[in-house]
């Protein structure tokens, strides 16, 4: 890969912009830096009882996003969860099935079928062999095909999960069941659970981030980055690549960043004397939103420009600057973990290939989504990992559920384009960074890839693990609602240990 | 004497001795309810519960407490501690004998009050909120503040409120500042700030604090913020929910609960009206209106989904939401398990949702049955066609007629069609056959219905259409033609009975149909006798008018229809909750815990809202009163709002709360308006909310309520007041709701051609009630202030303070416009002295004067905007004929828009 030695380069500066910035922080970056607003309060707490009128309050009390240790030594620190929303066929990516091109056309053997239902197929469908050629890669020798060549070259880095498997075969119950453990709305998402337990490291950015592409938010809607019945306040912030990045960040038209300040500074100069005479704490905590607010507008839109990112930086992942693009969603997830977000959630829309048109077809349209992904993904494991970064971050790939061996005969229909229905018995996903024992593989399904036969993990266990990655226990991380303790993995998951260092 | 001395001694010695034994011995009685079921709860109940029994031994119900265990005797031995296992394992040393297992082992004090317990007999005892409603005694010692409070005589409440400051040795705070006090009134009973007369009348002393609490309640803007409230229990939203998310027509119900509220319409009517208004004799169209609050359930048109799944799913839902919204009860646990800490069994859930699985909704995505409101000229129609009926026919028929044009009930859905031949469901919905394509429609009932009402479009003409009795051999039962029909239409087809339950056999021939193209979409199947009276002169023509009225598309509202007895849905056990693992069949039954069914309530939906609104029943006054305490309070008497369960929070005013609750049923005959004027004529309600270093320590969370309630206004309020407070605000209320300006690209859902279209005029500014609710992608900043996204019951906004916040009403254009109209309004003023106008636009907010600091702080910004050079002139474009000076204008609504971003102007004082 070209300019190794510029990501170098990049990398030292990066080095010397957090020292520089760790130097900001210990002297208290509002009133150092140019964010001055207020001489009576800053970013270095609240603990002078001048300024609290001797009131006890935790760093939480004033800022719920403040950041916690977790219960344990955590392996990762941050989280990097890119969800192929759609679900994408893991016979045509990682799970080769030589026995399925064998029987290609072939009507499926009755006794896999039987009793079972599909989203779409309906009677007896035929077996319908890999659309792509797979060879194996690296010192692993991990199986991947031909429409991921970038990501071929990184298959060390990765450890696959190849008999996932999930209770949902529709697209929104599989996707709230992957996102938040449970099927049905109302639960909180992954990524606020994490955000809840562990706050986030910049306080001038959103904790968990949501990135998206493919024209669509995922089919479950926003429900999937929902904080359930957590605080609002942990739920997902879409960053959009039109408009507004944060919704509501810009300023009204005409109102210069000084006049904002002095706007932000006289609220809070009478929000003070109104603490002063009520005593009430949550003003002083919106005293502290109101400063995080002013300082979201300028590093939120400085974050979120990958234009003046280098020339090589934008070929490595093949970024598509002005457009909604999986690539530069990529290039944005290492940005944010490098500026300290906790959790970044990328959902690409368009992986639900039923072979009903061009674009659902596994040797078109499909394939075109899977170029569009390869690059940016093998950029973002070597951008991490040429960074440090990989080694704190934690990064998942996959769908809400698999694609079955056969292929797809819509209600009982011959189709024109080759695909795959909803499958759920089956599924390839993948992590690496943080925690993580690289060039691994765990699990394996039958001859036709339908059902796992070794090393089966459910959704529930793929959570307990990211998890036990940030350092938690999933079973004593507990949110108290509607009466009862309540657990992102329910009363389920186990860790999945073969993938772990 | 001498002899004497020791002996007194050693009497009085003995004397205390014994004294003291006896106060040893004389151990208190323990009460199980306070003591010993929060220790079993805590220790024992997650692995000897209705989730885990491990060894064969629970804690959840008394007689599986006292039963053998698998070790073949009983764990608890009523007045022998030393014999119970349960006793004794807590004493083992052996880590895998000693309990609570591999778990933190109990403190001393709990282990003696288990022996205690143990040793008195081991009583078991009812959790408080399963009890019923008594009327408690008056407190008295609560008074004695009442001296202290010039000139106000506290009401009951404040008799309870007051007992408890003084055990925990707290003192009521001062009166709140008069203004203020109108303040916080109004927003929490209309949800926006007083009006102008209102406030000169109070400021003028014309009126008195009871003549506007009347006044308040009685406005129209009352119903309106109520209905924001039970909108969330209610999961009101205007679309469907899940994948494709879909709007769908609910706001009649939105407005019904408006109206309700506004009539004070009593809250055990209101009950039944939602739970069974279809189940009242002859109901009217508010009544079945009502009905809708359980259609609110989420309805999946994803293509590939299985309709009975998400039927089932809308069922669980309406059994778990009526219990959390009228009992506090978190049913959902009870689906998949007997309940973890509360003594519900397993089957009890099932029995209960067999009272709400006989509803006609099957998850269609038509989401019949609904309700057709038709115009005044069609309902003039259906009236001649009913006196008509009345005239030639007999009043059951009369009924059934009239019923079916006013919600299409009964009939068989496309999605009931199996066995395809050539055929198939049209993304798994609509009945589509190809050229020669066949299917069954199963155990149909076709008695005494000689007319086929048939749903469907077609797109092409000339296919043959046949219906047979059993199969393909079968006798015809009807033979018609389908022909291209341009839209959907309802077809009345002459059909032969059959005096069975029959399956009918459907085909469909048309050889000009392409292959795999289906000749048409059929809808629904309904089969019904045809008009009586066909001798009569008028027949013809009321056929005719029938069947236009039918093929008409009036407005129409999801409700609830019972089945018909033919239609009857069994109802079983799922084992784990897993709808396709049904067990033993069950039959409607409300929980034993609870207060026993009367045996003249009928044993359908209309009898559980009898059981709900009995006041035999423990938990619907005390649920609602406690919801309604909370509306002022920000907490509520029992603080985890969704449960009063045995695991909720221990009551801080349990008499009160039972006083109050009393007070709804006996009193006020379930008047809220009445509770709430109860509520805020209190001291306590009514004290400042000032927040000492002192106070806040002892008591951070106003439990006691030693202070006024200040938080933070709810997400419509924050709005609405803004509106208010600039003029903006629309008084319109009711009707399809609106759209105001909301950014570019929110809405992004799959499948959907729906977008989101500005309102135009006055619609932009009506009351957030009647914003349009998209579950999948909601309001964005009501969703930054925690209102629901409606999906399911929420009993409790959790009240967040987060930068986003701020970044809404700094910078939302809605917020911003709302500056500029008060900005314009400031650089309007006659007066000229920027101080003058900045303080009386600030008391024209807050209704207090500004302090000297605060105007400086506002006149400095006033300057800074004047001499701010890149305020953008074309946001600020002069009005013709105006004697606007445009930098004024721009610089007073920077100042504006501090204003509004003012911590006390967003929260109630």
């Amino acid at each position: 890969m070209k300019g190794l030695e510029k990501i170098a380069e990049e990398l030292e500066k990066t080095r010397l912009e957090n020292l520089t910035r760790r130097h900001f922080m210990l002297d208290c970056v509002s009133k150092v830096g140019s964010l001055a607003l207020l001489p009576l309060l800053g970013s270095c707490g609240f603990g002078n009882s001048n300024e609290t009128k001797g009131l006890n309050l935790s760093d939480r009390d004033l800022n719920p996003l403040s950041p916690l240790p977790p219960p344990s030594i955590p392996k990762a620190k941050s989280v990097i969860y890119l969800h192929m929303a759609g679900a994408p066929s893991q016979l045509e990516l990682f799970d080769f099935k030589p026995e399925l091109i064998k029987f290609h056309n072939q009507p499926c053997p009755e006794s896999l079928i039987e009793g079972r239902k599909f989203a779409f197929i309906r009677g007896v469908p035929n077996l319908l062999g890999p659309q792509a050629n797979f060879q194996q890669h690296g010192q692993s020798g991990a199986w991947v095909s031909d429409y991921l060549p970038h990501f071929s070259k990184v298959v060390d880095e990765v450890a696959f999960l190849k008999a996932v498997h999930t209770d949902q075969f529709n697209h929104g119950p599989a996707q709230l069941f992957m996102q938040t453990g449970s099927p049905r709305l109302g639960r909180p998402s992954l990524g606020s659970w994490v955000t809840y337990g562990l706050g986030t490291e910049n306080q001038n950015l959103p904790g968990f981030v949501v990135l998206t592409s493919g024209g669509k938010t995922p089919d479950a809607g926003k429900s999937v980055w929902g904080s359930g019945f957590l605080p609002s306040v942990y739920q997902g912030v879409q960053c959009r690549s039109k408009g507004d990045p944060v919704l509501y960040l810009k300023d009204p038209d005409g109102v210069s960043r000084d006049l904002k300040k002095k706007i932000i500074s006289t609220i809070n100069e009478i929000n003070q004397e109104e603490f002063e005479r009520f005593g009430d704490p949550e003003i002083l905590a919106r005293i502290n939103q109101y400063e995080m607010a002013y300082r979201m507008q300028i590093e939120v839109p400085e974050v979120m420009n990958i234009n003046d990112e280098p020339e090589y930086i934008h070929e490595l992942y093949g970024t598509k600057p002005g457009e909604e693009a999986f690539s530069n969603n990529c290039l944005l997830a290492r940005k944010l973990v490098e500026k300290g977000v906790r959790f970044v959630q990328l959902y690409d829309w368009g992986w639900d290939s039923h072979g009903t048109d061009h674009s659902t077809a596994l040797d078109l349209g499909f394939r075109n989504k899977c170029t569009e992904i390869d690059r940016p993904i093998a950029a973002l494991i070597l951008d991490l990992k040429q960074r440090g970064l990989l080694e704190d971050t934690l990064v998942v790939w996959g769908g809400e559920f698999g694609r079955t061996p056969m292929q797809e005969n819509r209600e009982g229909k011959t189709m024109g384009y080759k695909g795959r229905d909803h499958h759920v018995d089956a599924f390839t996903m993948w992590m690496a960074g943080g925690g993580i024992k690289n060039g691994s593989s765990f699990g394996q399904t039958d001859d036709f890839g339908f059902s796992g036969i070794e090393g089966r993990v459910s959704v529930h266990d793929i959570h307990a693990t990211i998890l036990h990655i940030l350092g938690f226990d999933h079973e004593k991380f507990t949110y108290d609602f509607q009466g009862r303790p309540f657990r992102l993995t329910d009363v389920e998951g186990e860790i999945i240990k073969e993938i772990l260092s | 004497m001498s002899i004497h001395k020791p002996s007194i001694v050693v009497t009085v010695f003995i004397i205390l001795l014994v004294g003291l034994i006896l106060v040893m011995n004389q151990e208190e009685q323990v009460d199980f309810n306070t003591e010993i079921k929060p220790i079993l709860n805590k220790h024992c109940i997650s692995c000897h519960g209705g989730v885990k029994k491990n060894g064969g031994f629970s804690v959840l119900f008394e007689e599986e407490a006292m039963a053998v265990t698998e070790s073949g005797k009983p764990a608890i031995i009523p007045g022998n501690p030393q014999g119970s296992e349960l006793i004794s394992r807590l004493y083992e040393d052996d880590p895998e004998q000693k309990m609570p297992y591999h778990r933190p082992p109990l403190t001393k004090e709990e282990i003696k009050k288990l022996e205690n317990w143990i040793k008195q007999g081991a009583k078991w005892g009812k959790h408080w909120a399963y009890n019923p409603v008594e009327k408690p005694k008056f407190p008295t010692n609560g008074k004695t503040f009442s001296k202290n409070i010039d000139g106000h005589f506290p009401n009951q409440v404040d008799a309870f409120v007051f007992q408890k400051l003084k055990e925990n040795n707290l003192f009521p705070s001062p009166e709140e500042d008069k203004m203020r006090l109108i303040r916080r009134l109004s927003l929490d009973i209309t949800g926006l700030p007083p009006s102008k007369e209102l406030i000169a009348k109070w400021n003028n002393d014309q009126i008195s604090y009871s003549d506007i609490v009347d006044e308040l309640l009685s406005s129209n803007a009352y119903g309106e913020n109520m209905a924001s409230w039970w909108l969330d229990l209610a999961r009101y939203a205007d679309t469907k929910g899940y994948e494709r998310d879909v709007s769908r027509t609910m706001w009649p119900y939105r407005d019904w609960v408006i109206r309700a509220f506004n009539a004070d319409m009593p809250f055990d009517q209101f009950t039944i009206e939602q739970l069974a208004g279809d189940l009242l004799p002859n109901p009217s169209e508010d009544q079945l209106i009502a009905t809708s609050f359980h259609r609110n359930t989420m309805n999946n048109d994803e293509g590939g989904t299985e309709d009975e799944e998400f039927r089932v799913a809308a069922v669980l839902d309406r059994v778990n939401t009526t219990y959390e919204v009228w009992q506090s009860t978190t049913m959902a646990c009870v689906q998949c398990h007997s309940h973890p800490y509360d003594p519900i069994r397993h089957e009890e859930y099932f029995q209960s949702l067999a009272y709400f699985n006989n509803s006609r909704d099957e998850d269609t995505h038509d989401e019949e049955p609904k309700l057709r409101m038709y115009n005044t000229q069609d309902k003039s129609k259906i009236d001649q066609l009913r006196k008509w009926l009345v005239e030639i026919s007999t009043d059951q028929e009369e009924k059934f007629y009239s019923d079916f044009l006013k919600f299409q009930e009964p009939k068989y859905h496309a999605h009931l069609c199996e066995d395809f031949y050539n055929g198939e469901l049209i993304d798994t919905k609509w009945l589509g056959l190809w050229h020669n394509g066949s299917t069954y429609l199963k155990n149909i009932n076709t008695i005494n219905s000689d007319r086929l009402l048939l749903n469907y479009w077609a797109d092409i003409d000339g296919t043959a259409m046949v219906i047979r009795n059993g199969g393909p051999d079968g006798e015809i039962l009807s033979e018609f033609t389908i022909n291209n029909t341009k839209g959907r239409v309802t077809r009345s087809i002459p059909f032969k009975p059959v005096n069975q339950r029959i399956d009918l056999y459907i085909t469909a021939k048309n050889p000009s149909a392409k292959p795999q193209q289906s000749t048409s979409a059929i809808v629904w199947f309904a089969f019904i006798p045809s008009l009586p009276g066909n001798q009569d002169k008028l027949h013809d023509k009321m056929q005719d008018e029938f069947l236009k009225i039918l093929n008409s598309s009036p407005l129409s509202l999801p409700i609830m229809i019972e089945n018909p007895d033919y239609m009857f849905r069994k109802s079983y056990v799922f084992e784990r909750g897993n709808w396709l693992l049904p067990r033993e069949e069950v039959k409607p039954k409300t929980p034993e815990i609870f207060n026993s069914w009367n045996e003249e309530w009928p044993e359908n939906r209309l009898g559980f809202a009898y059981w709900l609104t009995s006041k035999e029943n423990p938990l619907t006054a005390r649920t609602v009163v406690n919801r309604i305490w909370d509306q002022f309070f920000g907490r509520g008497l029992v603080n985890s709002l969704e449960d009063m369960g045995s695991q909720s929070d221990i009551p801080s005013h349990p008499e009160l709360l039972d006083y109050l609750s009393w007070q709804l049923m006996y009193e006020y005959n379930w008047s809220i308006k009445s509770l709430i004027k109860e509520i805020v004529m209190s001291y306590t309600y009514r004290q400042s909310s000032v927040l000492t270093a002192d106070l806040h320590q002892r008591d951070p969370e106003n439990r006691w309520y030693a202070r006024g309630p200040r938080f933070r206004l709810s997400a419509e309020k924050v709005r609405d007041q803004a509106l208010s407070v600039t003029g903006l605000l629309s008084s319109k209320m009711y009707g399809k709701s609106v759209m105001p300006p909301q950014p570019e690209g929110i809405w992004q859902t799959v499948y959907s051609g729906e977008s989101w279209v500005t309102s135009e005029g006055e619609d932009r500014y009506r009351r957030s009630i009647y914003t349009f609710l998209k579950r999948t992608s909601p309001y964005p900043s009501f969703m930054s202030f925690d209102a629901s996204s409606r999906e399911v019951c929420l009993s409790k906004r959790i009240v967040t303070n987060t930068p986003l916040q701020a970044l809404v009403t700094l910078n939302d254009p809605v917020y911003f416009e709302a500056a500029k109209v008060l900005g314009r309004n400031m650089a309007l003023q006659e007066e000229g002295d920027p101080k003058v106008i900045i303080s009386k636009a600030y008391e024209d907010l807050m209704l207090v004067p500004i302090s000297v600091t605060k105007r400086e702080s506002l006149l400095n910004l006033y300057q800074a905007a004047l001499n701010d050079q890149e305020i953008d002139n074309n946001s600020f474009e002069l009005v013709a004929d105006s004697k606007l000076d445009r930098s004024k204008w721009a610089a007073y609504t920077i100042v504006a828009n501090a204003l509004l971003n003012l911590d006390e102007f967003l929260t109630k004082p």
